[in-house]
């Protein structure tokens, strides 16, 4: 037993950030060793907490408790279910990949790993924390440095004014960081903002003694007020999961962020969204859920096919890999809405796969923009001459995306589509094979399109494979993707042991519903 | 654990950790020729085990093996078990498809002799792999695990296509491939949903009642036509001719495409139950039997004749499984998997010769290829069903399961095309291996002996296959017995009939011109007609619709994003006048104000 794992866990890259403050600017490498050794105790440590949490005993185990505001009832209450299991240790091969891709940032390094850290404490923090109070504030602090991140190292677009709203368009300037910045910020705080709300009033609802969840989850809320306050927290994590319409922060975020952000953002912040939504809005509101439940899946089936098709419509790589994103989120939406085990274990098995595997596709797409200097496909062709390694990473984080048998997506997609015939809904099945399908034709043709074909032109036919630590990040995520593809059990256990409990916790009301 | 279950983990693992290594190690494998041998190495190591496991087979033919450890979870318990089912009919595939492997390889060994070091490495770590992929598949013992070997062959069979990928006909052929397959593919992932909904398991022995079985067999043959390249869902074989001559014999031949066939003997419990979706099989399978036989008297080009011979000796068994005759799909499956592996060499021998594919290049080959010629003879022969060989019996037992189960239709359309099949054969004989000597042919000569070894096994098996069909029925508990009667002479005789025809023709060295009533069909097949007609829907429902999305995306849904922004800056633009920090300005609104509110509270 390691003393105060978790908070060990969560404080460790906050802790490496205020280090930082005291290394000087020119000790490059320093700064990257200690970035390095942060990411790798919170990722030990992640592996170690999933590793020995006790499969028989089930429930929440590792319990810290910190008194913070007791006149309130706040403590920063620390513990691990099954699914924050399986989601640290997503964070930990995440943040370990993403300091490993920034490698060779060199502007303004030491406030770039500053701010990444503080974000991945945060996401730790929101995986482990049982007290909504700083549930939420960890939840920020996840989200805010994103704004700074994108505003200062971000890159730069363009998007013409056209359609119905051009005069907007000609006024604001979309597309560039500062937008895109500003964007995913404020779309991301009016969720938070409903999510306050409901937090608030679930507080007082259940006596005003508490924000333990653990305890708030044996009060029984009245069924109208969960009714009112599911859909606040659906939408207000939702916003950060992508969920129809609220998604459109996500391509342009995701495109203008750099390389080790986007892998963070796409990689595991937008799984705190699906996280908050599952675990505060449907575990605490059971009976909200129930009812929502049809449209929360209606909505998250629209975000599979609208994804997938947006993802096929884009030529810059960057919106291909985002609008990706929020096609397969939308799966992991579906399998929280099928309310059944199979359904909440692809969900969060989903949560891990899809972040693996955008990881793997984002610090991709940073190494070639980082080689050739554009993201544009159309000026891509036959780089699999060129770049074997990359080409060959690339197709792996292709077919997962696709759901290949073998790799990490297809077991998550599979137990999701069961879920959904299984809660009723086939045409949700159907339409998430269908989005699999659709998804298929876009990655196989950007693959085709970059490294397959003549080419490369004169201009990047000098360039070579990835180099040194660049792999690092690659072989990391490419090796997560096969083994939880081949052999899902270890994570998928953990996660089964969690859902199994929640959903049974859940029967007796779904049946209630509908007999 | 038994001695089975150890042959077969070693059948399995030998090539499975070959290409794990191969793809770990690049320095090896950029070896090429060494990093070739220890593919080939794997694959006798995994030949000699599928050896040993069908002669123990043979030896106890009632047993039926199972081991199996869970995969995933569900509530505590397992959902879905990986493992190894080995019975008669898993031994005999398992024995197929490692000799053919085994054969492929070592024939590649010379047929791709010139391609550069890394390449070639790249080339056998694939092969590796799809030995692994397919064995997978071969010895699932549910419907989960046959699907994840199934589309891993899918994948090695897409590598494959495209091994060529600077070229772009190979790449478009390969994402082509992938495309249709994995549409169809997506009916068998929904037959797993429903499955598992329906009876709690993946297991083709189950009986979720004869409307459920409907659906999932329906949807199961969905894949099986995608697969087993069945009208109209059969587009991509012919283009996956791309790929290098052996891959062609291994996978678009002799193993992968017949996958689908596999599929359907292994769940014919399932099949038994829908006897809808059998009467659908039964008239896709002779249709495509006649169809893709009418289309390969026309092509010009030796593989794409193969390539629609294999469609169509696919419909055949198809067909005979609707018919409800297992035996004769499944034994046309084994004798195919022989003939057409050993054809699809024998052509990659003449166009390595002639280094073309076209047929009007080659021509008097028998005068420098005797074994080539020889061996391609005994491919055809056996193919056409000519009496005696390997095709013969099992092309004789489709026949007589469609008369015998009432379907006399397609018991014609079947015999049309052994009609078809032999005649289109017999053109590829005369055209490119008697008559007179082409040009390209003159320096013509025999591979290697890695290019002559693999058409002599090849060989045994396509001639005298057929005679062990009892035996192999008693592995599979099926019933055989071969009647000799007017059924089977028609068909061998409209076989005769059929190189009668083609001697006419073409005995006599004449060009390979199309036969003049063939001609519109001709022209119709090299327009491409539904090549077109699903380039249409992708450029339609796919392009066309991406690309209203994404402006909806970005102009409309997005737009009212941006508007809400515009609005908020806009009103705080315009409120921002009333704090104009004018003091005139405050003491006017404060008067205005008391009036205002004093003339409120004196009216009211």
């Amino acid at each position: 037993m390691i003393p105060h794992a978790l908070l060990i866990l969560v404080a460790a890259p906050f802790v490496a950030a205020l280090i930082l403050l005291a290394v000087p600017q020119r000790m490059r490498l320093v700064t990257r060793l200690v970035s390095l050794s942060a990411a790798l105790i919170s990722a030990g440590l992640s592996v170690w907490v999933a590793a020995s949490w006790d499969m028989a005993r089930g429930g929440f185990q590792f319990d810290e408790r910190y008194p913070v505001v007791p006149s309130l009832g706040i403590e920063m209450h620390l513990a691990a279910n099954g699914w924050s299991a399986a989601l640290l240790v997503l964070t930990g091969l995440i943040i370990v990949g993403g300091v490993l891709a920034s490698w060779t940032q060199e502007r303004r390094d030491q406030e770039f790993y500053m701010l990444l850290l503080v974000l991945v404490a945060g996401v730790f923090g929101v995986f482990v924390c049982q007290d909504l109070f700083i549930l939420f504030l960890f939840y920020e602090i996840a989200v805010l440095p994103m704004y700074i991140l994108i505003g200062i190292w971000g890159s730069q677009g363009k998007v013409e004014p056209r359609g119905p709203f051009k005069f907007v368009y000609e006024f604001l300037d979309v597309g560039g960081r500062e937008y895109a910045a500003m964007k995913l910020t404020l779309m991301l705080l009016v969720g938070s903002a409903a999510i306050l709300v409901a937090i608030l009033a679930l507080y007082s609802e259940a006596g005003g003694t508490t924000f333990d969840m653990i305890a708030l989850a044996r009060h029984h809320f009245d069924p109208a007020t969960q009714k009112l306050y599911f859909p606040m927290v659906w939408l207000g994590f939702g916003a950060l999961a992508g969920v129809f319409p609220f998604h459109t922060w996500s391509p342009d975020g995701h495109a203008a962020a750099p390389t080790a952000v986007s892998m963070l953002h796409a990689g595991v912040l937008m799984k705190l969204g699906a996280f908050g939504v599952m675990r505060v809005g449907m575990v605490l509101m059971p009976e909200g859920a129930i009812a929502w439940a049809p449209i929360v899946g209606g909505v998250a089936v629209i975000n599979i096919v609208y994804g997938a098709f947006g993802a096929m419509g884009q030529k810059d790589l960057k919106y291909i890999v985002a609008y990706s994103s929020v096609s397969h989120m939308g799966v992991v939406m579906l399998g929280a809405a099928t309310l059944t085990v199979d359904g909440w274990n692809g969900a969060i098995f989903q949560m891990v796969a899809h972040g693996v595997m955008t990881g793997l596709f984002f610090a991709l797409v940073g190494l070639i923009y980082g080689k050739t200097h554009t993201r544009w496909v159309p000026k891509m062709g036959g780089f699999g001459r060129i770049m074997p390694g990359i080409a060959s990473f690339f197709t792996l984080a292709s077919l997962s995306s696709l759901a290949l048998p073998g790799t990490a997506g297809f077991i998550a997609e599979l137990l999701v589509f069961i879920g959904a015939w299984q809660s009723g809904h086939p045409v949700w099945a159907v339409a998430g094979a269908a989005g699999a399908f659709i998804t298929a034709v876009y990655v196989l043709r950007a693959v085709k399109r970059i490294f397959w074909g003549e080419g490369p032109s004169e201009e990047f036919a000098k360039l070579g494979d990835a180099k040194h630590v660049e792999w690092g990040a690659l072989v990391l995520l490419g090796a997560a993707i096969l083994v939880f593809g081949f052999w899902p059990a270890p994570i998928l256990d953990l996660i089964d042991a969690t859902s199994t409990r929640l959903v049974q916790a859940l029967y007796p009301l779904v049946l209630a519903v509908n007999p | 654990m038994s001695l089975p279950i150890e042959l077969a983990l070693v059948a399995l693992f030998t090539p499975a950790a070959m290409a794990v290594i191969l793809a770990l190690v690049p320095p090896l494998r950029r070896t090429g020729r060494p990093a070739a041998w220890l593919s080939v190495l794997a694959a006798s190591i995994s030949l000699g085990a599928s050896v040993w496991l069908f002669a123990d087979q043979l030896g106890h033919p009632s047993r039926d093996l199972l081991e199996s450890v869970r995969w995933l979870p569900h509530a505590g318990a397992a959902m879905a078990n990986v493992g190894l089912r080995i019975d008669g009919i898993s031994a005999g595939m398992t024995l197929v498809v490692t000799l053919v492997a085994f054969c492929v390889q070592v024939f590649s060994l010379d047929y791709m002799r010139s391609e550069p070091a890394a390449d070639l490495g790249r080339y056998f770590t694939y092969h590796s792999f799809f030995i692994f992929s397919m064995l997978l598949l071969v010895l699932a013992p549910n419907l989960l695990q046959l699907f994840f070997g199934w589309e891993l062959v899918g994948l090695t069979s897409y590598l494959l296509i495209g091994f060529y990928f600077k070229k772009p006909s190979a790449a478009k052929a390969a994402v082509k491939a992938f495309w249709v397959t994995k549409l169809a593919d997506t009916g068998l992932l929904l037959a797993l949903v429903v499955l598992y909904t329906h009876t709690g398991g993946f297991e083709w022995t189950s009986h979720p009642g004869a409307e459920v079985a409907t659906i999932i067999t329906l949807l199961l043959f969905v894949a099986v036509m995608g697969k087993s390249a069945q009208f109209p869902l059969h587009v991509w074989l012919p283009d996956a001719m791309e790929g290098p001559t052996p891959v062609s014999a291994l996978l678009h031949a002799a193993t992968m495409v017949a996958a689908g066939v596999y599929l359907i003997v292994r769940t014919n419990p399932l099949f038994a139950q829908a006897e809808f979706t059998r009467e659908v099989m039964v008239w896709i399978g002779s249709f495509t039997a006649v169809f893709a036989a009418v289309i390969a008297c026309v092509q010009t080009d030796i593989k794409k004749v193969l390539a629609y011979s294999t469609c169509s000796q696919l419909g055949y068994m198809v067909a005979a499984l609707g018919a409800g005759s297992v035996m004769g799909g499944y034994f046309h499956l084994t004798t195919h998997a022989f003939f057409k592996a050993l054809l699809f060499l024998a052509a990659g021998s003449v166009i390595h010769a002639v280094h073309s594919n076209e047929m009007s290049d080659m021509g008097g080959l028998w005068k420098r290829m005797k074994l080539t010629t020889i061996v391609f003879v005994i491919g055809s022969v056996s193919l056409a069903g000519i009496p005696g060989l390997a095709g013969f019996f099992s092309k004789d037992l489709i026949l007589e399961g469609m008369l015998e189960s009432g379907h006399t239709v397609p018991w014609l359309m079947l015999l049309g095309a052994a009609f078809l099949t032999a005649f289109y054969m017999g053109r590829v004989l005369f055209t490119a291996f008697f008559g007179e000597l082409s040009e390209k042919a003159k320096h013509a000569h025999e591979g290697g002996w890695e290019m002559q070894l693999p058409l002599v096994l090849l060989a045994i098996p396509a001639l005298g296959a057929g005679y062990f069909a009892s035996r192999f029925a008693g592995m599979w508990h099926l019933e055989y017995e071969l009647h000799l009667n007017l059924e089977a002479g028609a068909a061998s005789g409209l076989a005769i009939l059929g190189f009668a025809v083609a001697y006419v023709m073409y005995g006599r060295g004449a060009p390979v011109a199309t036969p003049a009533i063939l001609r519109p069909i001709a022209k119709l097949a090299a327009s491409g007609v539904l090549d077109r007609f699903y380039e249409g829907l992708y450029r339609v429902l796919g392009l066309k619709l991406a690309g209203a999305v994404g402006f909806f995306d970005r102009y409309v849904v997005d737009g009212l994003m941006n508007l809400s922004g515009y609005l908020a800056l806009t009103a705080g633009q315009k409120l921002r006048r009333l704090q104009s920090g004018n003091v005139r300005d405050y003491v006017f609104v404060v008067a205005f104000a008391i009036f205002a509110l004093s003339a409120f509270g004196i009216l009211r």
